[in-house]
């Protein structure tokens, strides 16, 4: 069906549907919630072999990386953590003085991002642990999953039929999206910041909704003096690599700190550690697309990193492009990685100084591995920088449904 | 040491004319001399196993990579900082700009003089004066600009007295510079003009002109000379859209549009030979410059046809780099370059990759 005759319909029917919504208890939506989520985490089942060749396709990442990518994202939002969602969301609206079967008031129009397989699943469980009616909006580029798993899901649960949605429209047409930002009571937008701008920019001329960006971030890694830099360097990988290192949870800066002001032993140490244990990943997730070259964009900006780093003189283990690359850089300012597996190690003498060193990136961080007691103790320095997440190196792509992205509590954006 | 005096000379005689000196003597001496006065460039060729004195061609010089412009001061030892020419690249995120100082500015007037005009200047009776209007900020205004020195360079050159900028601190002068048009299409006699202009400056004062219904009529023979991308347009044009709407809007057909090529990091610029009746895409190095194409995996040269990075060996970039990797893409055709794109680069990630997606 074409994306413009479904949109004409869709504002009044999702807004239609919240009643419906709101009458179905946790427990329906949960069951049929955790069936689906395990569905896509199985590589055998009727959904996933659906689309597996199609995702493998839009994604860009190799099989075996979609998968690591799928456990990733779905692990976070099945079981405990989406009944932990559910009971928040119960406590919410009690607390707020209503019933929780009180429909909410319009619907949740989210525009999804194309660079993580199976995004939409931690808008979409939000959303319904608050009630929201949602319309999930997927890029051109991966219109398979999303859609794909509303089906599941409407198929395991009919009633959600009409209060869930997802459609495929080429983004930034007016058209198509006036009568939607509108109509809705949240926008929720995953995208650049021009990008982002304009959205906002339409939904507050057009309507009264709620605009929620998800705007571009990075993540970095801190290894404390008491870490172990293998160990440590074994979860980086797993870090750096996933998802070819395209998430916003992507560690891409690695900050050691060293025996003294001007030394660099421990991180040329990780860096000969993470190499080993990239290249390791790359024969276990090798980098999309599968079989064949690699992106000549992709390639070519880390290309630029690596003859800079050469030009430069700096310590650069040998790794093949489809493996990886790391540099050891004296410079402390961080800078964005081009992707591939690329990190820079930052040798540092007193982690204390790091707030300083990262404060010109304060609200673009996203998340930060932490290595070691010291590193830890960071936290709160970090959280004033807009970190939303830390965890341990090797968990830091792997969050929950109930992560804070951004720094808001997921149900907040939909209640 | 090598004097360098001598071989800015001798370049700079071999920029104006082609019969002055063989290329690959100059490249010789050029990288010899950047090895010797540069220790970034010494640190890369030990790195790529080069040895200076045995190049037997420009192709053995190993590229530097534009990003290195954003890290590394690459002046030479021994030349006065205080002549040099300072440019920056635009910025566009909080990532460092690139610098590129450049100690030889006779080099940099010398190359835009043996190239600008073949390519980009309309017909002339008598060598006559150019009526310009530019849509790109004077070098008073940016002075840092490599572009906005070129262009002033070329309005002192060869502008009519007439000649003026429409795009300042306040912006783009939409209705001022349509005035200046309606102006020249009232003379009786009026000479051809040339429009100088980035890509996104035109498509912006075009969407100017549809949203006030307005159709200009440069005079005949008038040309338009359009350089960079549409970065930061909300909603990108295709290049036969816009050569389309330029056509429409301002009466200036499509081979009467030069395209060129250029950065920051470079001294020369690679232009279309539309005037000519070239292919109007396809990009022509000047004499003393060679372009190639690398496979971004191996940093090989591609071959003909292939889409790879894009490297320029510039032999006016004495003072930095010789032989730049660009962080763009194409494909050698014909002798020319077809310019693809541009390498992603090291943008924020991150839930983001929606940015073409929501344009498109």
């Amino acid at each position: 069906m074409r994306a413009a005759h479904v949109l004409e319909t869709l504002p009044l029917r999702l807004a239609g549907a919240a009643p419906t919504l709101a009458a179905l208890s946790d427990r329906a939506l949960l069951t049929a919630w955790g069936s689906t989520v395990a569905a896509f985490l199985d590589p055998g089942s009727p959904e996933r072999r659906a689309i597996e060749a199609d995702l493998v396709g839009t994604t860009r990442l190799s099989a075996p990386g979609l998968q690591a990518g799928l456990e990733a994202v779905l692990g976070g939002v099945r079981g405990e953590p989406a009944a932990r969602l559910f009971e928040e969301a119960w406590a919410m609206r009690e607390g707020h003085g209503g019933s929780s079967t009180v429909p909410a008031e319009g619907f949740a129009l989210v525009i999804l991002a194309s660079n993580l397989p199976a995004l939409a699943v931690q808008p979409l469980v939000a959303a319904l642990a608050a009630r929201r009616p949602v319309l999930l909006k997927s890029p051109t580029t991966e219109p398979v999953f999303a859609p794909a798993f509303v089906r599941a899901l409407c198929w395991r649960l009919p009633a959600l039929e009409g209060a869930v949605a997802a459609v495929t429209w080429p983004g930034g047409s007016e058209e198509l999206e006036e009568p939607l930002l509108a109509r809705a009571a949240v926008v929720v937008a995953y995208g650049d910041a021009p990008a982002i701008a304009d959205l906002e920019a339409r939904a507050k001329r057009l309507g009264r909704a709620r605009f929620v960006p998800y705007g571009p971030k990075t993540s970095l890694a801190v290894v404390g003096p008491e870490a172990d830099v293998k160990v440590a360097a074994a979860g980086l990988a797993r870090d750096v690599a996933l998802f070819d290192q395209r998430g916003c949870l992507s560690v891409g800066a690695v900050y050691v700190e060293e025996d003294g002001p001007h030394g660099s032993r421990r991180s040329r140490a990780l860096a000969d550690a993470l190499a080993a244990e990239l290249r390791t990943l790359a024969r276990r997730w090798p980098p999309g697309p599968e079989g064949g070259p690699l992106d000549p964009a992709d390639a070519g900006a880390v290309q630029q990193v690596r003859a800079e780093a050469d030009l430069r003189g700096l310590y650069r283990p040998a790794l093949d492009l489809s493996e990886g690359t790391v540099v050891v850089e004296p410079e402390p300012a961080m800078r964005a990685t081009p992707g591939l597996r690329t990190v820079r190690i930052h040798p540092f003498a007193d982690l204390s100084d790091l707030e300083a060193v990262l404060a010109p990136w304060a609200g673009r961080l996203q998340g930060t591995a932490l290595a070691g007691a010291s590193a830890e103790a960071l936290a709160p320095a970090l959280e004033r920088l807009g970190v939303s997440r830390t965890a341990p190196p090797g968990e830091l792509q792997s969050p929950d449904a109930l992560w804070h992205n951004g720094g808001e509590h997921p149900l907040q954006v939909f209640v | 040491m090598i004097e360098h005096s001598d071989l800015v000379e001798a370049i700079r005689r071999f920029v104006a004319d082609s019969g002055a000196a063989e290329l690959e003597e100059l490249a010789r001496e050029a990288f010899a001399f950047q090895v010797e006065r540069s220790a970034p460039i010494r640190t890369l060729a030990a790195a790529r196993g080069v040895d200076a004195r045995r190049i037997a061609s420009w192709r053995e010089i190993p590229p530097v990579p534009a990003l290195a412009f954003k890290s590394v001061d690459l002046l030479p030892a021994g030349v006065d900082p205080e002549r040099a020419l300072t440019f920056r690249s635009s910025g566009t995120t909080a990532e460092r700009r690139s610098v590129h100082r450049h100690p030889f500015p006779g080099l940099y007037r010398a190359a835009i003089d043996a190239a600008f005009p073949g390519r980009c200047l309309p017909t002339r009776s008598g060598g006559a004066p150019v009526p310009m209007l530019s849509l790109i900020p004077s070098p008073v205004e940016v002075p840092d600009s490599s572009l906005s020195f070129m262009v002033g360079h070329a309005i002192d050159r060869w502008g009519a007295a007439e000649s003026t900028y429409a795009l300042g601190p306040a912006g783009l002068d939409a209705e001022g510079a349509a005035d200046w048009v309606r102006e020249r299409s009232l003379l009786p006699e009026s000479s051809p003009c040339l429009v100088l202009a980035t890509a996104f400056a035109l498509a912006a004062w075009i969407d100017h002109l549809a949203t006030v219904d307005t159709r200009l009529r440069l005079p005949r023979g008038s040309v338009v000379f359009e350089t960079g991308g549409f970065k930061g347009r909300r909603r990108e044009l295709t290049r036969s859209e816009l050569v389309g709407r330029t056509e429409t809007y301002l009466g200036v057909p499509p081979d009467r549009v030069v395209r060129e090529y250029g950065m920051t990091e470079l001294t020369s610029q690679l232009y279309t030979r539309a005037l000519d009746g070239g292919d109007p895409d396809l990009f022509v190095p000047p004499h003393w410059v060679r372009v190639r194409v690398l496979d971004p995996a191996t940093l090989e040269e591609a071959r003909p046809g292939e889409v790879g990075l894009i490297a320029v060996f510039d032999l006016a970039n004495l003072g930095s780099a010789l032989h730049l990797l660009t962080e763009d893409l194409g494909v050698i055709e014909d002798g020319g370059l077809r310019l693809l794109g541009r390498a992603r680069g090291a943008e924020l990630r991150g839930c983001s990759l929606t940015a073409e997606e929501m344009v498109s």
